[in-house]
């Protein structure tokens, strides 16, 4: 069932021609680059601001109400490049175990920034930053590099991508 | 291209650093993720600070100081990336040095980068404190957007004209 929609989705004719032509495949990558380091980079900020290791002096409400816009629509480029990269591919990453671990590694990632987002304001009215936000600012960190370090590991290890 | 840069080249990457992590299952993934690690950090920063001159998500509160802020995790970053980039280059020294991709990126679209963004860096708090965005700043924080947009290209097309 999930197969033959992988084989589907790669044989649409769009996915075919938008992976098949060289300058839409490096664009892919480009957009799947660079907004990937403005989500990690930008999130690691924010995560390290309610650990008290980025600029003390700004207000951590302020600055994360700042970020995670750009936060989400790098998420979301970042998403769609990858998903079109994916749907190029499909049936070689079904199955793929080292792709399923960077799917469930970027989606815990992703949780960690919606908490972070919702509870940023509250734990920044406190004295200081409750121990427990700072625990989850360095889960959300050890979970992005996760995300990087799986990301490089799906060609490494499977040859695929 | 010059027989002296092919020549370094072959030497880097017949060092035993480079061989051990050419050789290695689990080195070269773990250079590639540290060299990705680091740029998220200094393309991340950069480009907030960029953001912020363009006046991008600006509201009436007082202006950020994010140049300020950013500034020891922006060079963190960039410390990272460099020496993930260079581990990486010195695997293949000589393939790299005759790619017109990652010679464009190298000698060109970096130092360029580079030296902008340290004028950036010199200008912004002033830049930050206006209520007002210049039009200088705006071009400033653009043009920084861009020139880090056509590394990240360069980079990318380095495999497709070798």
């Amino acid at each position: 069932m999930l197969l033959h929609l992988c084989r589907w989705l790669q044989d649409n004719s769009f996915i075919v021609a938008i992976n098949g032509t060289s300058w839409t495949a490096a664009a892919l990558e480009i957009v799947h680059y660079f907004s990937m380091f403005i989500l990690v980079g930008s999130m690691v900020v924010v995560d390290l601001r309610v650990l008290g290791l980025v600029g003390r002096r700004q207000d951590a409400t302020e600055l994360a109400g700042r970020l995670f816009p750009w936060i989400w629509i790098s998420f979301a480029l970042n998403f769609l490049s990858g998903f079109l990269m994916f749907a190029g591919s499909a049936t070689s990453y079904y199955r793929n175990d080292v792709f399923y671990d960077k799917v469930v590694v970027i989606v815990l990632a992703i949780v960690t920034n919606i908490i972070v987002q919702q509870r940023v304001s509250g734990w920044n009215r406190l004295p200081a930053m409750p121990a427990s936000a700072k625990v989850l600012a360095a889960v959300s960190i050890v979970l992005w590099i996760g995300a990087i370090v799986a990301g490089v590991e799906v060609p490494a290890l499977t040859g695929v991508g | 291209m010059d027989s002296s840069l092919i020549h370094f080249g072959h030497w880097l990457q017949n060092r035993p650093f480079a061989l051990a992590i050419a050789g290695s299952d689990w080195a070269y993934p773990f250079v590639q993720a540290t060299h990705f690690t680091g740029l998220s950090l200094w393309v991340g920063t950069n480009v907030a600070v960029d953001l912020n001159l363009l006046g991008v998500g600006k509201k009436s509160a007082p202006p950020l100081q994010l140049s300020d802020t950013l500034f020891i995790w922006n060079w963190i970053g960039f410390g990272i990336a460099v020496i993930g980039g260079f581990l990486l280059f010195s695997v293949s020294a000589e393939t790299y040095l005759s790619n017109i991709a990652f010679l464009t990126k190298l000698a060109m679209l970096i130092p360029l980068g580079l030296a902008l963004h340290i004028v950036i860096q010199r200008k912004a708090p002033t830049w930050e404190k206006s209520s007002q965005t210049s039009s200088v700043a705006k071009f400033a924080g653009f043009t920084e957007l861009l020139l880090w947009l056509c590394v990240v290209t360069a980079a990318v097309l380095i495999p497709y004209v070798g």
